[in-house]
């Protein structure tokens, strides 16, 4: 069995302050983390290894930050990490992204067929939850998102049964082999690794391939390969203190001036009305 | 693991980062345990760093583009009552050319992942997200290695340099280090107000790249011995307050409640008015001074930093006794290394080395300091107030006669303290700091 | 300013001044700053997207940029006709069905697509798949569809989304739509991504926004992106159909009108020609009435130090029911031991984003107001004027909880029942 792991470095948004007047997060610091659903696919990559046997590859693309992701991968059992790295994969969306990721994947599966590939369900950065999708459509691969068990894996007959989230519940559905899976955060909790390895693969040399090496087409890479681009970028509206009515002097007055504001807003007094209904 | 080093390094703040700097920077095999996910993740301090410790370990830090957001050109020092204060400015133009960088402000969180790679460029192993929980030793007690919490966790090393900081369960647990004694502990709470730049120039009267620190004593930390500041950040302040430990919980009192108290002071009102709170936090601070620092040196292993209780109190001092205090250890360590004694002998270098140095100089010169102001508790409760009777009856034009108005103001100092109490007063304070 | 090739007005920066500090480098959200070996950042102008946020951060203002209050493409810039890509027409609106019905998020589209066809001055398309699923084509026209393409096929009646992905996929190619909207729901996400790889288009995740810029005919895509802390605005130039997930509950719906009239068409399709997964076994969540969630209930009445008198909580609890929440509480009410730990706000208890927020005697200390950020709309009842928690609170009432918490429910009482 080969098992793929993607992995992105995001900003760790948790060490992110948040500003209480106008509302929105302080991205402070330079501080970037391995998504903490991909390293949930790490984790349970390697519990599939350990189970049926194998090997898991850990791929992550983005700039050389994005390596010590990959040692911390190394440390916990990937066999095989790669970077994927080249100033022609910056600027990708998500369909760029998903385009990158299935040519290593491909050029993984020339070396050992690929089986499983894991991603986290989105990451904290982005939050689109598209691109395991694109990589499973791409590759062609079933696509089993929001995963959170995985219940067997039949090596034999090349096929795999999960247990998703849906709308309203869970489903449990099986496919066939190979399969792109996009977890949830309480599928596995990540194990640490051992100080050793640690230090071991502190000193790895970590293996990159850039856009040549996947044998990807240039114009379908990065900022080009990308059909979606940023307009603009502004700030949320600020939150500002609204009005304080005093209740000392005309109780009722004070409660209705307060309703008035609050039901000023249409959409939540309708909201409010149906009583959130969704 | 199988895997031995010379020396293993408890904490990647600055004391640990220090000692590690210097020791890969001369072929040592070293290995520095960070229990947060990053150098600096569990790190808070007021916020001013000194370029002459600095300069000490990484002397091309300018080029190697440390993070910085102002330098200081100006210090102030306040004394406040409940409705105002006196202020004390000194600014020097050697700040700006000649000794710039002398002190600066800047992130720790920022400054510490900086700080530690350039120890990681240098040679040294960092490993983060793991504890160190335990001391290996040897059969004759003396410390071998650490044990982590990491699966195989146990690393042998010649020497082990403890540097994580005062709230240390390691020394606790180790007993190296008594439990600090309420008494020689302050809890300081700390906010981050945000603000834009060129109005944090105007309030301060500086140049954008130049900045402005204020110590602040008076009756703003309610009665309780204690301190406050306002640093200045490129585009936020920082504001702290802290008291001693002890008087907090006799006093019952909330830090955030006297810090914002402190906010609504009137001298300190104007200065963040419109500002944006950014961030808060809560530290502890050794503030018991030379009396009490513990044993800075054992068989394997030394204490650094705020782990040995090393703080300036009255100079609002830690980071850069910090650093020093690790930088000297690791040439004490590379003696022992030399020699082969890794003894509390034989590692004894790291004393002498403090003693003679202006770490534990200054903490000796002011080894009363402590003592005086948790026994003159007048300082923070009745003396503000007289002092801002003196000044606005003097300042207050009333028709009233200057000579009258000093009686006024003799009588009711009198009347709160006796001359023999006013006597003992300047007399311990000047010996608090002779 | 310098310009990229896309037009966009991107930073610079000044070598001479740059210290290396690398700030810029970590505020730039789109890895587009790198340090050079001669030690200085440079900006790669294709990366950038003008955001002007390393500007705002560089401390020896090195980096050379304008930030402009509102852009405006001229036509030679953009260097496209207004037409956009010929063939395409239409704005479509993926139907998804919820428990035999149309989803609410699917209406909430059918709204906007409305508004949006209205700018283009073209029609309103309900794309449906499902198997027997003639009722909800109706329903789609009564929201607003002009027409409703059908693919209703017993293949069609679970979720799949190799299957499902075939289907929009194929409907896309024959009807030409310029834009694609799909609810950000579950399904909708899952769908979403494998559609657009299919059509190999652009697609924005989790819009709270959209509207068309007249003079180009774009789709004009917000959405909070880099954990909120800006919202991003997305366009999609060379690519047909324009395609955006929408997050539900933020447009509103249509009224529902059963005497408009639509055309319900039936496409023929084939399936994919793949072996498919095998549905083993749905389970569906069941209501859990008791362990009340307060992260996830939309109203609070929060009771804080002011109110922390366990006698008054039946008066909270009316409010609380009255507005369809549950109470919760600060910290000092957890610590006299008058509440669960499982109720409390705050920086040490849970982190909540409520539609309503009522607190009651919170005074809002920074600990408790970080946790209460994400709530729409804040009402605040202290009886100290000074209390900081009005300086966030939507609205607030200065005065004796006791008084102004029967007054309220009294009031509101008579506006929604």
């Amino acid at each position: 069995m080969h098992f793929v792991c993607c992995i992105k470095q995001v900003p760790d948004t948790a060490e992110v302050k948040i500003d209480p007047d106008t509302n929105t997060l302080v991205r402070a610091g330079v501080e970037s983390i391995a998504n903490p659903y991909d390293v949930v696919a790490l984790e349970q990559a390697l519990r599939l290894k350990e189970q049926y046997g194998g090997r898991v590859s850990v791929i992550s693309m983005g700039p050389p930050q994005a390596e010590a992701s990959l040692r911390e991968a190394l440390s916990l059992g990937a066999d095989k990490v790669i970077l994927l790295s080249d100033r022609l994969f910056a600027g990708a969306d998500t369909l760029a992204t998903s385009y990158t990721l299935s040519c290593a994947i491909n050029k993984l599966s020339h070396e050992h067929p690929v089986d499983v590939v894991l991603c986290g369900k989105q990451a904290i950065d982005g939050d689109t939850a598209q691109t395991g999708p694109g990589v499973a459509t791409r590759l062609g691969y079933t696509q089993f998102t929001y995963v959170v068990a995985v219940d067997w894996i039949n090596t034999e007959e090349k096929q795999i049964q999960v247990r998703r989230k849906v709308e309203k519940g869970s489903e449990v559905i099986r496919g066939p082999l190979p399969a792109l899976l996009t977890v949830e955060l309480e599928l596995a909790k990540p194990r640490r690794a051992s100080l050793p390895a640690i230090v071991h693969a502190l000193r790895e040399p970590i293996g990159a391939w850039d856009g040549s090496a996947i044998g990807a087409s240039p114009k379908e890479l990065g900022l080009k390969g990308s059909p979606t681009w940023v307009r603009s970028i502004s700030s949320p509206p600020a939150k500002i203190g609204g009005p304080t009515f005093d209740a000392g002097e005309d109780l009722a007055e004070a409660v209705a001036k307060t309703l008035d504001v609050l039901f000023s807003d249409k959409s939540f007094a309708i909201k409010l009305a149906k009583r959130w209904e969704a | 693991m199988d895997e031995r080093f010379d020396v293993a390094i408890v904490g990647a703040g600055p004391a640990g980062i220090s000692a590690a700097c210097m020791l890969a920077d001369n072929g040592v095999k070293t290995i520095v345990f960070e229990r947060g996910e990053y150098p600096g993740a569990k790190n808070i301090f007021g916020g001013v760093l000194y370029g002459h410790d600095l300069a000490q370990t990484v002397p091309d830090y300018v080029d190697k583009g440390f993070p910085i957001e102002r330098n200081i050109v100006e210090s102030r020092l306040w004394y406040l009552s409940q409705s105002g204060g006196y202020s004390v400015a000194y600014r020097d133009q050697a700040f700006f050319q000649a000794r710039k960088f002398n002190a600066f402000t800047t992130g720790r969180a920022r400054f510490d992942r900086w700080y530690a790679e350039q120890a990681k460029a240098k040679g040294a192993v960092l490993v983060c997200s793991t504890v160190v929980t335990d001391l290996l030793r040897g059969e004759g007690g003396q410390v071998i290695g650490v044990r982590t919490d990491r699966p195989e966790g146990d690393v042998f090393a010649k020497v082990v340099l403890l540097a994580d900081g005062i709230n240390s369960p390691l020394a606790r647990k180790t007993g190296f280090r008594p439990e600090p004694k309420p008494e020689d502990v302050a809890l300081a709470v700390k906010e981050v107000i945000a603000l834009p730049e060129e109005v944090i120039d105007e309030r301060f009267g500086v140049e954008s790249d130049a900045g402005v620190t204020i110590e602040i004593l008076g009756d703003v930390t309610w009665g309780m011995n204690g301190v406050a500041f306002i640093y200045t950040n490129k585009r936020s302040l920082s504001l702290g307050i802290g008291a001693n430990l002890l008087d907090f919980s006799q006093q019952k009192v909330k830090p955030y409640e006297m810090l914002e108290a402190f906010k609504q002071h009137p001298m300190v009102a104007p200065l963040i008015k419109g500002g944006k709170p950014q961030e808060y936090t809560a530290h502890w601070l050794a503030e018991g001074g030379y009396d009490a620092i513990p044993r800075l040196a054992g068989d394997g292993f030394l204490l650094a930093g705020d782990s040995a209780m090393l703080f300036n109190a009255l100079h609002r001092e830690g980071t850069n006794l910090a650093m020093a205090s690790g930088r000297m250890a690791a040439e004490a360590i590379m003696e022992a290394l030399g020699s082969g004694d890794l003894s509390r002998n034989g590692l004894a270098g790291y004393v002498r080395r403090l003693q003679s140095s202006y770490v534990l100089k200054d903490m000796a010169k002011y080894r009363r300091f402590p003592h005086f102001l948790q026994d003159h508790k007048e300082l923070f409760t009745t003396l503000p107030g007289l002092a801002s009777l003196a000044a606005r009856e003097m300042l207050t034009v009333n028709g009233i006669p200057k000579k009258a108005k000093q009686r006024t103001i003799w009588e009711a100092f009198r009347r709160k303290m006796s001359i023999r109490q006013s006597l003992r007063f300047v007399w311990d304070a000047w010996r608090s700091v002779r | 300013m310098a310009k990229n090739t896309k037009g966009i007005e991107v930073a610079e920066i000044i070598s001479d001044k740059c210290i290396a500090c690398q700030i810029c480098i970590g505020e730039c959200p789109v890895a587009a700053i790198q340090l050079t070996a001669e030690g200085v950042a440079r900006i790669d102008p294709e990366l950038c997207i003008g955001c002007g946020k390393c500007s705002e951060s560089c401390p020896v203002d090195a980096v050379l940029f304008e930030k402009k209050k509102k852009r405006r493409l001229r036509k030679e810039e953009r260097g496209i006709p207004p037409e956009a890509i010929p063939g395409y027409e239409g704005v479509a609106v993926f139907i998804e069905i919820s428990e035999n019905v149309g989803a609410q998020v699917s209406w909430e589209l059918a709204g906007k697509a409305r508004e949006l066809a209205e700018a283009l001055n073209s029609k309103v398309m309900g794309f449906l798949l499902g198997s027997g699923v003639e009722a909800i084509a109706q329903d789609a026209v009564a929201y607003g569809c002009d027409e409703v393409h059908v693919i209703d096929d017993p293949q069609l009646e679970h979720y799949l989304p190799v299957v499902y992905g075939k289907a929009l996929a194929d409907l896309s190619e024959t009807l030409r739509p310029e834009v694609l909207l799909i609810g950000a729901t579950h399904l909708g996400r899952d769908l979403a991504g494998v559609v657009a790889t299919h059509l190999r288009t652009g697609l924005t995740a989790d819009c709270t926004g959209l509207a068309i810029e007249q003079e180009t005919r774009l789709l004009l895509m917000t959405r909070p992106t880099f954990g909120g802390n800006i919202m991003a605005t997305i366009f999609c130039e060379h690519k047909r159909p324009q395609m955006s997930t929408v997050r539900p509950r933020v447009m509103r719906p249509p009224e529902k009108d059963e005497e408009r009239k639509g055309v319900i068409r039936h496409h023929e399709w084939t399936p994919p020609m793949v072996e498919l997964p095998i549905l083993v076994e749905l389970i569906r969540d069941s209501a859990d009435a008791e362990g009340i969630d307060i992260a996830r209930s939309p109203a609070l009445v929060v009771a804080g130090r002011g109110a922390c008198d366990p006698s008054t909580f039946h008066l909270l609890e009316e409010l609380a029911h009255l507005v369809g929440g549950a109470i919760a509480c600060s910290r000092p009410v957890v610590e006299s031991g008058f509440m669960p730990y499982e109720r409390q706000v705050g920086q040490t208890g849970k982190t909540v984003a409520p539609k309503l927020y009522i607190g009651v005697g919170v005074s809002g200390a920074i600990q408790h107001l970080v946790a209460i950020q994400g709530a729409e709309k804040i009402v605040a009842i202290n009886s100290d004027p000074k209390a900081p928690i009005f300086k966030v609170a939507d609205v607030g009432i200065v005065g004796n909880y006791l008084k102004v918490v029967p007054e309220l429910i009294a009031q509101l009482k008579k506006r929604v029942g």
